[in-house]
């Protein structure tokens, strides 16, 4: 029987997050955007504090 | 007839008295010129990778005349070589370096010699710029050594057009390389590069993006390598800088983000960085009296537990 789209979706995210090298590889992405995108806010909108 | 639109050629765009006073010019002739392929991150790499060292180091240069000036370099540190499960083993070295720097100017055009020699090592480096005209320049470096195939060199030609900048590359072991930017807005601006390496017969390709607003530079870059890169750069005063950057190889699945600060204090210049690997650097400039400047860098890496000190000195400007 043909897996729905939903199932198939389900499928992939197991298949990423139970094996702990992706989980590992995924989480570092997932850091280093965060952390990226978290600094550019910072010094768009606070950056004026640290001007001398 | 009067204030009728009238088009020019960029080329016509530059003299108002052959179009005519009245004439609203299209916005694709008023493009800037933009940087070379691989100077896109140039200001974000001036906060983010200043040139850390560990050891001692020393530096000094005279000027012999308006044209010819030497410089001789000393240094005592450690090195790093990798070693078994990712740790770091430390080699001591040493090195003397002379160097020669001869400029010459034909108008507002430069003719630059630039040559460097390592003793210790027997290696010859040297750099060559030639300005034919003000829009067309030939580069060539050569790194020579006693060891086999360590042998370099390259020639590059240069081409910077009214908005677009070109270069073509060619060096030993069959290496050719080609890349273009061009500007599409006056703030935004888009080129690509290809590589051939023929004796691997390997091939890459890139493309980069840069936006350049008053106070804001922004840079992506993907390569066929299976690296992405941005950067973020804002200059908060005439003082201070910040600069932002993320690097993502999906063959490997590494990720990495570096955060950076640049800081004119008076008479110093004081650089700082941290990463997601838990690294931070400092790096300082300071200039005691004219002519004198005093160097501080340090590396912290606590998760390899691997920690870099450096000190010197450059005497001359």
């Amino acid at each position: 029987m043909a897996q729905s789209t939903l199932q198939k979706l389900k499928n992939r995210w197991a298949a990423e997050t139970r094996d702990e090298e992706k989980l590992a590889s995924h989480l570092r992405l997932l850091r280093a955007v965060g952390m990226f995108a978290g600094s550019v806010m910072l010094m768009r909108n606070f950056g004026d504090l640290m001007a001398v | 007839m009067g204030s009728a639109i009238s088009y020019c050629s960029p080329h016509h765009a530059l003299t108002a008295a052959v179009c005519g006073d009245d004439i609203k010019l299209p916005e694709y002739t008023n493009l800037p010129c933009p940087v070379m392929y691989e100077e896109i991150t140039r200001e974000a790499y001036m906060s983010l990778k200043p040139e850390h060292f560990e050891g001692l180091r020393f530096d000094i240069s005279r000027a012999v005349n308006n044209k010819f000036a030497m410089s001789n370099r000393v240094f005592m540190g450690l090195i790093d070589l990798p070693g078994n499960s990712g740790s770091v083993q430390k080699q001591s070295t040493g090195h003397f370096d002379v160097g020669a720097n001869l400029v010459d100017q034909k108008g507002k055009m430069d003719v630059v010699l630039v040559m460097r020699r390592i003793l210790s090592e027997g290696r010859l480096s040297a750099k060559v710029k030639y300005d034919v005209n003000n829009r067309f320049s030939i580069k060539a470096d050569a790194q020579l050594t006693n060891e086999p195939h360590f042998t370099l060199g390259m020639f590059n030609f240069d081409y910077k057009g009214y908005d677009y900048q070109a270069r073509l590359t060619m060096g030993n072991n069959a290496y050719y390389g080609i890349n273009y930017m061009q500007s599409v807005t006056p703030k935004l601006s888009l080129g690509g590069e290809g590589i051939w390496l023929g004796h691997q017969r390997k091939s890459s390709m890139g493309l980069a993006a840069r936006y350049k607003a008053d106070t804001v530079i922004c840079t992506g870059h993907v390569k066929s390598e299976g690296q992405i890169n941005f950067t973020y750069v804002q200059r908060l005063s005439d003082k201070l800088s910040v600069a932002s950057d993320f690097v993502y190889n999906w063959n490997s699945r590494e990720a990495n983000t570096s955060m950076a600060f640049d800081y004119l204090i008076r008479q110093c210049r004081l650089r700082g960085r941290v990463n997601t690997n838990y690294c931070t650097t400092a790096y300082l400039e300071e200039k005691l009296t004219s002519g004198l400047t005093f160097l501080l860098s340090a590396e912290l890496d606590h998760i390899r537990k691997n920690y870099k000190f450096g000190f010197g000195m450059t005497i001359g400007d």
